[in-house]
């Protein structure tokens, strides 16, 4: 088989407006999905019972279901409520969903590597819950869920291909019409994988650096345990 | 428009059948991707050769880096190009395999680095080596430490399993995109679909625990 060097040229245009829409697509749903995140695992944290039951069971359905039936139940079920938005939106709410689900479990792991000391020391010098949480707890848990949250962001990127199947224009799509047109499967789906490849890896290498910097000003050897089990619980695909 | 839950109760039996075809597929991706990373695993400890290592790690690095919805497609539509068409079942297993695998190999990773090394320097003064050190000795602690990330991984898989839908294999969710399409039912149909793929998965992953335990006992 020889390459057709041509197709990498003539349709990067339409293969790059695809990988913008990807982006845009994930960023929204991490704007999203990690103040809903932390809504959910504060929420399962939380002693009044009906909180703490409807943040499980919503943390382990999304989490224990693949994401393309999550996709579709979105694309079907909102419309048959009334709810008639894009793709595109479904999309990002399916994604913003299925990565909250995610990013709770990681915020708690977090909240729980925190001696519980620092809660208990908090309160004792007569703050509320929210403000010991907020002020105390939180800050100490931002270095330990950093990686955990950017394997997280990875996966997210990842997942964003399934919106294919929902019509979502992004990069997946654009691959699947290309090749459509073209008839040369192996130089699409070589440029769409190495495009998710770059983009994933440049983040991973960003992302390093900057943990590195925050490990730098901190001592947290007593941290390194937690995160060790995230890293092994949290697995990326 | 209202939820009409016989749809439900007459699509059960074919759900259900799509669920047993799920079960299998990710069992057997699951298990050959086992042997594929178990190879891989005896392979770069016992010849620690530097090429091969880099190749392994380029592997992997680029199965975690691409969506599997991708790697599918990959596979699917590249391997008639060289000739080979295996249709969409066979495909789909090898495309869930090579995903897999690259996720095992650094499970096993993790797993081998909880072996001590006092292990294979008496079996090696006890005479053991090639295949007997790593079935008799390695391998069982091995397993044994990554019995949780197996299970999650195990459940990754079953989770996997429903993107080959889109290369039409059928199993559960093709299953049921199959019946919505004929009785235009997507919201009950998918419902009932969701909530089987969600008891799957929560029970396999409810399971480590038990197995764990199971396992410790044989061991002791």
């Amino acid at each position: 088989m020889n390459l057709e060097y041509t197709i990498f040229f003539d349709y990067a245009p339409t293969i790059l407006l695809g990988f913008w829409l990807t982006l845009k697509i994930v960023v929204c749903a991490i704007s999203l999905g990690i103040p809903l995140g932390l809504f959910l695992a504060l929420g399962r944290r939380s002693n009044f019972l009906i909180l703490s039951f409807l943040s499980t069971s919503f943390i382990e359905v999304f989490r224990n279901t693949p994401f393309i039936i999550q996709v579709f139940l979105f694309y079907y079920v909102l419309p048959f409520y009334g709810v008639r938005i894009s793709a595109e939106y479904v999309g990002i709410i399916a994604l913003a969903a299925f990565g909250s689900a995610y990013f709770a479990e990681i915020i708690r792991a977090g909240i729980d590597a925190v001696p519980k000391g620092q809660l208990e020391s908090a309160r004792a010098i007569g703050m509320t819950d929210w403000q010991s949480m907020k002020n105390i707890i939180l800050p100490q848990t931002l270095s330990i869920v950093l990686p955990p949250l950017t394997n997280q962001t990875l996966t997210l990127i990842k997942e964003s291909a399934i919106l294919s199947t929902i019509t979502v224009h992004e990069l997946t799509m654009t691959g699947l019409m290309v090749q459509g047109e073209t008839f040369r499967p192996f130089e699409v789906f070589i440029m769409v994988a190495l495009l998710y490849w770059a983009l994933n890896e440049t983040i991973a290498t960003i992302m390093r650096r900057f943990e590195k910097n925050i490990n730098k000003n901190r001592n947290t050897s007593s941290a390194n345990n937690s995160i060790a089990t995230l890293k092994q619980s949290e697995n990326t695909r | 428009m209202k939820f009409d839950i016989s749809y439900i109760i007459d699509a059960l039996p074919r759900l259900f059948e799509g669920a047993l075809i799920t079960l299998q597929v990710a069992i057997l991706g699951f298990c050959l991707s086992l042997i594929l990373a178990t190879f891989l695993t005896i392979v770069r400890t016992s010849f620690n050769s530097r090429i091969f290592s880099s190749l392994l790690a380029f592997y992997i690095s680029f199965i975690r880096g691409t969506p599997l919805l991708v790697q599918i497609f990959l596979i699917y539509y590249v391997l008639p190009v060289f000739g080979l068409n295996l249709g969409p079942f066979s495909s789909g297993i090898i495309a869930i395999t090579l995903n897999s695998a690259a996720f095992v190999t650094e499970i096993l990773r993790g797993g081998l680095a909880s072996v001590p090394n006092g292990q294979f320097e008496a079996a090696k003064s006890l005479g053991v080596s090639g295949v007997a050190l790593w079935r008799k000795i390695i391998l069982p602690q091995t397993f044994i430490a990554s019995i949780p990330p197996l299970v999650n991984e195990f459940t990754m898989v079953l989770k996997a399993t429903a993107l080959l839908s889109v290369i039409t294999v059928v199993e559960l969710m093709r299953v049921s995109q199959q019946i919505y399409s004929a009785n235009y039912h997507p919201v009950e149909v998918l419902s009932a679909t969701f909530v089987i793929y969600f008891l799957m998965c929560f029970v396999v992953s409810r399971s480590s625990a038990i197995l764990e335990n199971k396992l410790k006992i044989k061991r002791a």
